[in-house]
This record gives C-alpha cells, sequence and structure tokens, in this order.
C-alpha cells in the first residue's frame, strides 16, 4: 500500500499541494553558482529550516540567474524553487513589487497555515538579496522602503543562525 | 503485573476524540501529558465547593482552601520521599530552576565563581543560569556528553573544581531520553562542596525518584508532565539550603511582618518560613489540587510499574523501528539507560514534514529542536521528530505509528 493508497483509505487530505510534491521532488534552479553577484541567506530557528539564494545580476539590473540551497521540508524546499522560477529574468525593481509571499504561497498550490512561513522566508531573503545588491553599489534605488518589510524582518532575525547553521 | 492500559485510558477523556479522522495517537508526553476524569473533577469541585484564598482568614471556606493546599504539599513530598516544608510550588519545572538561579544564584555566586551544566539541558536549565552569570559574573560551563549521548563523566570530573559552586543537570534528556547516573554524580558533587540541582521534569513523572537516596540539594519538575494540570509545578530545596537563600518575588504571603517605622518613613519586613517565603501572591490553589490528583493516580498504579510498562513500550518501539530503514534513531538503545522518549529523523525528510504527515494520520509527535538547540549542534542535527509515551499508550498504537512512519519513508 502506498501514502496514496492509505490517505484514499483515511479520506485524509495530503498536507501538501501537488505542486509542492512535485517540487520538493524535483527542485528547480537547485545548487550552489559560482561567482554570484549576491548571496542571501535565511534561516528560521524554532524549526531549524534555513535556505541560501545565489543571484547572477547584469548591469541592466536584470536577474540572470537565481538558484538557491535548501535544508528544510518540502514547504521550504518548494517555495524556493517557485521564486527562483517566478523572479527569473526580471529586472530588481519588477521583482521587488511582484514578489510576495501570498503569490508564492498561490503559486505552489497553498501551503498548511503552520508553514506559511517558508514562503515569507524566501521572499524575505531575496528582498534582503536585493537590498544588499544597491548596498553594495552605493546606490539608494527610491522604490525601496528605508524601513524593512516584514518578510526582511523575519529573514533578517534568524541569520545569525543561518550563518552558524551554513558553516557545518 | 503490569498495568491495564486499556482501563486507564477509560479514564482519559480526550481519547475519544477523533483528529484527522483517526483516532488521536498521542506521542508528544515528554511535551505535556494528557488528564484523566480524576484530575479534572477534583479542579471543577475546588471550584465549586472549596474556592476561597488559603492563608489568609478565618472563616471555614478559607480554612478548608488551606488545608487542601498543605494536603497537595503533602502528598506531593511523599512522593520524592521529602518533607512538606521542603516542597516550594512554583509555576513549573522553569519557574523552579529560575527560583534557584535567582534567589540563590544572585546571593552566593561572585565572580570566576562557576556553574556546571551540560550540553544535554533544556533552555530552562540554560538560560537561567546564563542571565545570573552576567549579573554575577559567575562563569557557566557545558560537560560534554558521549558519542551516545550519555554525559562524558571524565570531563564532568575535569570540569568540576573548588569554583564549582553548583552544578544543575536533567536527570532524564528531553531528546534522547537518557537517563543520567545521579546518585553518582550527586556524590562526586558533594565530595566536592557543591550543590546540585535535578531537572526533574522528565524522570519524576517517569520513575521513582527519592531526593534522599539520590542525596540532592534541589529537584525541579512539572505536575503537567505527570497527568497534572499546567500552570504548577514544585521545587525541592534541601532544608538546610533554605538558610542561604533570599527572597524570590515579592508580595504577599511570603512576609510575616511588615512593620511601619514612622520614624524612618519605611517599613520594616519579616519574611515568613520556608517554603511559604518563597511563594509570593495567591498560589495556583485549584492547580496544586489538581496536582496532588495526579499524583494519586500515579500512586494508584504505582510507579515502578508506570516505569516497567513504558520501559515495555519502548523496548518493543525501538525494536519495530528498525523494520523502517530510513529511519535513524539518536541517543542509546539500551533501555536500561533510557526512557520513553526516542528522537529520530527520516532520512531525506525535515522532521516537521515527518510530524505534519504523521498528524494526517492521527497521531501527535513533536518535531524541531525540544527546546534544546545546542544538543542539537553538538549532535550535528539540523532538527528531529521526537515520540514519547506515558502510561495510556498501547502496542497497537506502536504498531500504527511504525505502518505510517513506513508510509511516510515512501514520500
Amino acid at each position: 500500500m502506498d501514502l496514496q493508497e492509505l490517505i484514499n483509505i483515511s479520506r485524509i487530505p495530503l498536507p501538501y499541494s501537488q505542486k509542492v510534491i512535485d517540487l520538493f521532488r524535483n527542485p528547480k534552479n537547485q545548487g550552489k553558482m559560482k561567482n554570484p553577484t549576491v548571496i542571501a541567506v535565511a534561516g528560521n530557528p524554532a524549526c531549524g529550516d534555513m535556505i541560501t539564494f545565489y543571484m547572477k545580476i547584469n548591469d541592466q539590473e536584470v536577474i540572470e540567474k537565481i538558484t538557491f540551497e535548501s535544508y528544510g521540508c518540502a514547504a521550504n524546499i518548494a517555495t524556493a524553487s517557485i521564486v527562483t522560477e517566478m523572479v527569473n529574468g526580471l529586472n530588481l525593481k519588477d521583482t521587488w513589487k511582484e514578489l510576495s509571499w501570498k503569490k508564492v504561497v498561490e503559486e505552489v498550490g497553498g501551503l498548511p497555515n503552520v508553514k506559511s512561513h517558508c514562503g515569507i522566508l524566501a521572499v524575505g531573503a531575496v528582498k534582503r538579496g536585493i537590498r544588499k545588491y544597491y548596498q553594495q553599489k552605493g546606490l539608494v534605488p527610491n522604490w525601496i522602503p528605508r524601513g524593512l518589510t516584514s518578510e526582511e524582518k523575519q529573514a533578517l532575525e534568524e541569520e545569525e543562525l543561518a550563518e552558524k547553521l551554513s558553516k557545518k | 503485573m503490569s498495568l491495564n492500559p486499556s482501563k486507564i485510558r477509560g479514564d482519559f477523556p480526550i481519547f475519544q476524540r477523533k483528529i484527522n479522522n483517526n483516532p488521536l495517537i498521542y506521542f508528544d508526553n515528554a511535551a505535556t501529558t494528557q488528564k484523566p476524569i480524576q484530575v479534572i473533577d477534583s479542579i471543577k469541585n475546588f471550584y465549586e465547593k472549596y474556592n476561597a484564598n488559603v492563608h489568609r482568614a478565618v472563616y471555614s471556606l478559607s480554612q478548608e482552601a488551606t488545608e487542601l493546599y498543605e494536603d497537595s504539599r503533602e502528598k506531593i513530598a511523599k512522593f520524592i520521599n521529602a518533607e512538606p516544608s521542603e516542597i516550594i510550588f512554583t509555576r513549573g519545572t522553569t519557574e523552579a530552576i529560575n527560583l534557584i538561579a535567582y534567589s540563590w544564584g544572585l546571593d552566593n555566586l561572585k565572580q570566576n565563581d562557576e556553574i556546571l551544566l551540560t550540553e544535554m539541558e533544556h533552555h530552562s536549565n540554560l538560560i537561567p543560569w546564563e542571565i545570573i552569570s552576567k549579573r554575577t559574573e559567575a562563569i557557566t560551563k557545558y560537560v560534554k556528553i558521549n558519542e551516545n549521548s550519555t554525559i562524558n563523566l571524565k570531563d564532568f570530573e575535569n570540569k568540576l573544581s573548588t569554583k564549582t559552586k553548583i552544578v544543575s543537570i536533567s536527570h532524564v534528556s528531553n531528546v534522547t531520553g537518557v537517563i543520567n547516573d545521579i546518585k553518582n554524580i550527586s556524590k562526586i558533587t558533594h565530595e566536592n562542596n557543591s550543590l546540585i540541582l535535578i531537572d526533574g521534569a522528565q524522570s519524576v513523572p517517569h520513575m521513582k525518584v527519592d531526593v534522599k537516596e539520590l542525596d540532592i540539594d534541589f529537584l525541579a519538575f512539572s505536575a503537567h508532565k505527570m497527568l497534572g494540570p499546567t500552570g504548577i509545578g514544585a521545587l525541592y530545596c534541601k532544608k538546610k539550603n533554605f538558610e542561604t537563600m533570599g527572597p524570590f518575588q515579592g508580595g504577599g504571603e511570603m512576609i510575616k511582618n511588615v512593620n511601619f517605622n514612622s520614624k524612618i518613613q519605611k517599613p520594616e519586613i519579616q519574611w515568613n518560613s520556608p517554603p511559604w517565603k518563597f511563594e509570593a501572591g495567591t498560589p495556583n490553589i485549584a492547580g496544586s489540587i489538581g496536582f496532588m490528583e495526579a499524583v494519586k493516580y500515579l500512586d494508584s498504579i504505582g510507579i515502578e510499574k508506570v516505569s516497567s510498562y513504558e520501559k515495555d513500550l519502548t523496548k518493543y518501539a525501538l525494536n519495530r523501528i528498525k523494520e523502517c530503514k530510513k529511519t535513524i534513531v539518536y541517543g542509546p538503545l539500551d533501555t536500561s539507560i533510557k526512557c520513553g522518549i526516542i528522537s529520530f529523523n527520516v532520512q531525506g525528510l525535515s522532521s516537521h514534514d515527518v510530524a505534519l504527515f504523521a498528524d494526517t494520520f492521527g497521531i501527535m509527535i513533536r518535531s524541531g529542536y525540544h527546546c534544546a538547540q545546542p544538543l542539537h549542534q553538538v549532535i550535528k542535527l539540523q532538527s528531529s521528530a521526537r515520540a514519547s509515551f506515558y502510561i495510556y499508550n498501547t502496542i497497537e498504537e506502536i504498531d500504527r505509528f511504525v505502518e505510517v512512519l513506513k508510509e511516510i519513508e515512501q514520500f
């Protein structure tokens, strides 16, 4: 009896959508990148999950390539994977405007409530990466809000732990 | 004779519940246990018939409430072979450890004194000492654990020195279920003229803990992990140690006399005698009565039977989990040094996914760090899933759990 059969018998919906399961099994753009323009890390000390994004950004401020590494749960991997697909080829301004955790959750076909923080983490990490890119260049584009967004804050809070874990 | 789990289950109303269309299988007993009807009724009964403040009034109702509250202290004292006057009611294990850290620690620790802890401690036996170490400039040191997650006794003896003022250590690890040899550790500690505090949150509910036999100075434990209500626990404090302890919180009940001296325009305060000196404010009276009832319930079974039944369950579970090829269990497998706590991971899956899937089958297990992040870092784990048992769990539930675990491995 496989999981699907067992679920059919007990008539329990899987906690994850088919899309999440597919992305967990076959994630897109997974792996380290050589010489990225920006690395963005986010982790969650409450659950021990963490994600790293590697972004190659060209002179037109377009994300040419983005990859991720994740040691987290299926929701963590799926949301990170979908984010790379959503922002690949977009310029940074559009990425900032288009990307929200609600959209990410929608794109993966929904997440159990206890898992929506995974979507927040992925979006927060990318936004922190964009901010870092402009800081490195010494630029302050007017479309980036002065204060951190709630998604960035969540990713920031967890940065210290992420650093520790990434050294392992 | 072993205990009768089906009879016991009948006393727990929660097992009539279904979760996600499945009968509830509750395997998170290291976090908190379910409550028998006797405990629930005792609290209801108190509020319906005896509710009044304690130690305050001359009227009958208050006298009766006080009597019940003090009966509870006596019952709990007996359970661990202590004197009633050596039991301080607290909010739980965490507050009990904080009480010692603040009221003993602030008065007795000074710069370069040492507090000896271990790598396996729960945050509640680690953070209070880190706070106090900052305030007193005393130093915290951590005893290493062996590969099988037991305490490294050599490292313990190496780190114990004339500077060590207190050793604070868990009796049973809430992650690996390892049982520490407290009798021996206590002997070594006392030969060194240091005090010893035992975090008994995971031991008192599951095995015979005799404070005289173990010869310990302090013991902290919680009611809610032993069938009682949340929000109440106890701190055992060996009588002679009271002399070195200043008050913890200030308020009513913990003072004997507050005489306002008009000459100096200040009150002159005389502390109450222990244990009341450490119980400021109106205590959790209903909680204490629920606590007493929980102890009575365990007494009616016999704590030795509780222990041996849990060992049987754990042995059975460890053996059956071997069939799950992708599942890795942490800590020792020898049940002579291990309680009914099994932490594990399924290869390729996050512990949270394991717990999430188990939940869809009505099985409640924990995932994450279990409030012991340092231990996870020491054994190089990101997080783990944990199943922990109590008297109402059955062999059949473990069979179902293993069946589900095999399915989860296919995910």
